[in-house]
C-alpha cells in the first residue's frame, strides 16, 4: 500500500506487511476457520495455535505466517520480529480443476478440485485490545435505545 | 430410475394382455381336441387374478406413495441461513491454553505432551544405539540375558555394571544422558 511521505510532525504510521499464497491445495471453507481463529492475534500466539492444531491448512498458514514476518524484518523495517500483529488474515477462491466423478447406472458428476489463497496483513505494534460486549450488554443498549425516541418539536 | 424400469414392466405386461385378449379373439389359442361345446359368450373371463397378484408382489405395496413420503428440501436455503449455521460458536476452532515452551530446549510444547524437538533428539541418538546392538549381535533373536549399559568416550564400565553386555560408542557423551 502506497502513503505519500509524512510530515515530521505527523505521528509515525506504524509499518504493515501484505503476504499471500496461491493456488493452496485446500478448501477456502475450511481454512477460513482457521483464518478466523488467529485474526487481530500476535504474530507469536498464532503461529503458537497453528503449530499445535491438526488441520492440513495449519502447516501451511504457519509457514506463510513466518515467511512473511521474514520478509517485514529484513525489507519493511521492522525492528523487532515479535512486535507484529495480525490485522488482516482471510481465505479466497483459487481456480478450481473438473474432473468426473462416476456414479452407478452410467450416471456421471462433476467433481472439483478445490484451490484456496491465503492473504494476511501484519502491522507493527501490540494487537489491539477489542472490548468484549456481552448479550446483557446489548440488550440493554437496545432498549435504552428504544426509550430515547421522541417526537422532536412536539408539545 | 426405478420409475422407468416400473413403466417398462407395465408396458410389457399390457402388450402380453393384449396379445392373449386378441388370440382368445381369433379362436387360435384352444388346442384343438374333443371338448364339451358351451353356448355362452365368445370372450371368457381371463384367470387374470394371480397375473395381478403376481404383479402387485413384485412391487413393493403402494409405489406411487413411497415417492411422496421421501424427504426433500422445500426451498433453497438462502447464504444468511448458511452462513449462521457454519459460523456458529460451536463450529469454530477454539483456542488453545495449554501451550508453553519446553524447559529444556525452549521450542513449543503442549502441557500434558512431550516436547517434539527433545524427543527427535532423544529417538536418532536410540536409532544409533540401535544399528550398534544390531551390528554386534549379528542377527534376529540373539540378544543375551543380562543387562545393557552403553559406555561413552573415555568412560569405564562401574562396579555395578560388572555382569552386564556392554555397547560402545565412539562419541561423547551428550548432556541429556545421565549415568
Amino acid at each position: 500500500m502506497m502513503f505519500p511521505p509524512q510530515l515530521p510532525d505527523e505521528p509515525r504510521r506504524p509499518a504493515e506487511v501484505y503476504h499471500c499464497r496461491r493456488q493452496i491445495k485446500y478448501s477456502k471453507d475450511k481454512m477460513w476457520y482457521l483464518a478466523k481463529m488467529i485474526r487481530g492475534m500476535s504474530i507469536d500466539q498464532a503461529i503458537a495455535q497453528l503449530e499445535f492444531n491438526d488441520k492440513k491448512g495449519a502447516k501451511i498458514m504457519k509457514e506463510v505466517l513466518l515467511e512473511a514476518q521474514e520478509m517485514a524484518v529484513r525489507s519493511h523495517n521492522v525492528e523487532y520480529k515479535s512486535n507484529l500483529y495480525l490485522a488482516e488474515s482471510y481465505t479466497g477462491k483459487g481456480t478450481y480443476l473438473k474432473r468426473i466423478r462416476y456414479h452407478g447406472r452410467g450416471m456421471f458428476g462433476i467433481m472439483d478440485k478445490v484451490y484456496c489463497h491465503y492473504f494476511v496483513k501484519l502491522v507493527e505494534g501490540s494487537p489491539p485490545k477489542t472490548e468484549e460486549r456481552t448479550s446483557l450488554d446489548q440488550a440493554k443498549e437496545y432498549v435504552q435505545g428504544l426509550k430515547n425516541r421522541t417526537i422532536i418539536h412536539g408539545l | 430410475m426405478m420409475k422407468l424400469a416400473v413403466l417398462v414392466h407395465n408396458l410389457r405386461v399390457s402388450l402380453l394382455h393384449i396379445e392373449n385378449r386378441l388370440l382368445q379373439v381369433a379362436g387360435l389359442d384352444r388346442q384343438l381336441a374333443p371338448a364339451l361345446a358351451v353356448n355362452g359368450p365368445s370372450l371368457l373371463p381371463q384367470p387374470s387374478r394371480e397375473d395381478e397378484e403376481q404383479q402387485s408382489s413384485e412391487q413393493p405395496p403402494g409405489i406411487f406413495d413411497s415417492i411422496l413420503w421421501m424427504a426433500a428440501p422445500k426451498k433453497r436455503r438462502t447464504i444468511e441461513v448458511n452462513r449462521t449455521r457454519r459460523r456458529a460458536e460451536s463450529k469454530l476452532i477454539k483456542v488453545k491454553t495449554n501451550i508453553e515452551p519446553c524447559p529444556e530446549c525452549g521450542h513449543l510444547k503442549q502441557k500434558h505432551i512431550l516436547c517434539g524437538f527433545c524427543y527427535t533428539k532423544v529417538r536418532r541418538e536410540t536409532a544409533l544405539i540401535r544399528e550398534r546392538i544390531n551390528a554386534m549381535e549379528g542377527g534376529p533373536l540373539r540378544a543375551p540375558t543380562m543387562e545393557t549399559v552403553i559406555i561413552y568416550e573415555g568412560e569405564r564400565p562401574s562396579q555395578q555394571d560388572k555382569d552386564k553386555r556392554i555397547v560402545e560408542r565412539a562419541r561423547k557423551r551428550p548432556a541429556w544422558f545421565s549415568y
